[in-house]
């Protein structure tokens, strides 16, 4: 009797185990209409690589079959497009202005100033990217890929450089300038900012400058890669 | 014997109606009692062959095999050593030599049998 006690135990352990290592199947279900939108973003992927590609290729073209002045001229010219891409030289357009302001409550016990924490900073510059951002300056300091935003001794640092005291202004270039306002005017940010009093002001300028990033870039950490460089033939 | 395979499935049959899982965490936990728990039948049946089945022994060996294995376990995670493998371990070579026995005991058993009916005859 006590075997089988003892056998229904492990039964029921065995089942139990059993139905735990089981898995559901991921099923697919997407309609049709979702599946068309996703094929539609993946064939706009696959027409901005193709862009992309042809670009590379005429600057290739360009620098093959050419005199070495003309090839200079090239190299000039990338390494200029290069520049702007990494934000080392100003740029000029039509852009966002975003002025970061503090917001007073009616507090019967005062309040204290309010600044940006960078993780604000962070999710502020992650959503205007996803909306389409393409160059960003903080107060004046240079957003690039490889900009610090950090918090040393309870100040704000970008680029280490502290932030100015508020109102401040970050301005932001993009393709789009109308939609960006729109989405960024709905955001869920502004309530975060809101959270730690600070409020976001939005304003569309025509022409916008937006300063360079005037230091130089720590390569130290950085292997190239292993083809062949471009004009290196 | 019967009654043991028999109860062995009407509990998983009851395990698999209840429809209940545990957290994934509780996996390997589980996985060392089912060992032991299968060591401890298969024992169970070896002793009972042998006509030495004690309950005390059943019963106790039960649940210190399965106790033990949970605290090795426990420590093994704790410390970050997969502990719990000695115990897979133990248990399985356990396993495997009372299955052999219990084989060995049914051949003698049905080896005895033929040899009796055989006689009769």
């Amino acid at each position: 009797m006590l075997l089988a006690f003892v056998s229904l135990l492990a039964g029921l352990m065995v089942a139990v185990l059993f139905q735990s290592n089981q898995t559901t199947e991921v099923r697919d279900t997407r309609d049709l209409w979702e599946v068309r939108t996703d094929l539609r973003e993946e064939q706009l992927k696959q027409q901005n690589l193709y862009k992309q590609i042809r670009d590379a290729e005429i600057i290739i073209e360009q620098y093959e079959g050419k005199s070495d002045r003309e090839k200079l001229e090239t190299l000039k010219e990338s390494v200029n497009v290069l520049k702007e891409k990494a934000g080392l030289t100003e740029i000029k357009g039509k852009g966002l202005v975003i002025r970061v302001n503090p917001l007073y409550q009616d507090l019967q016990f005062g309040q204290v100033y309010p600044t940006v924490p960078p993780e604000l900073l962070h999710r502020l510059i992650n959503e205007l990217n996803t909306y389409g951002a393409n160059n960003i300056a903080i107060a004046n300091e240079r957003y690039t890929s490889i900009t610090p935003i950090r918090s040393v001794n309870e100040y704000t640092y970008v680029n280490n450089h502290p932030l100015p005291p508020l109102p401040m202004e970050i301005k932001v270039l993009a393709s789009d300038v109308e939609k960006l306002l729109d989405y960024m005017q709905v955001s869920r940010v502004n309530d975060y900012f809101a959270v730690e009093n600070l409020e976001l002001e939005y304003d569309i300028e025509h022409n916008l400058t937006l300063p360079k990033y005037d230091q130089s870039i720590d390569f130290k950490w950085l292997n190239s890669a292993d083809f062949d460089e471009t004009g290196e033939s | 014997m019967w009654l043991t395979l028999i109860f062995l499935i009407i509990g998983i049959v009851l395990g698999l109606l209840t429809d209940f899982r545990i957290p994934e965490i509780y996996e390997n936990y589980l996985s060392i009692a089912v060992l032991a728990a299968f060591d401890t039948l298969i024992g169970g049946i070896r002793s009972h062959l042998e006509h030495k089945f004690d309950e005390k022994v059943f019963v106790t060996g039960f649940f210190a095999n399965v106790s033990l294995a949970a605290l090795l376990a426990f420590v093994g995670v704790q410390l970050g050593i997969d502990l719990y493998l000695a115990a897979v371990f133990a248990f399985g070579v356990r396993l495997f030599n009372n299955i052999a026995l219990i084989r060995r005991h049914l051949l003698v058993k049905l080896e005895n049998n033929t040899r009796q009916k055989k006689s009769k005859i």
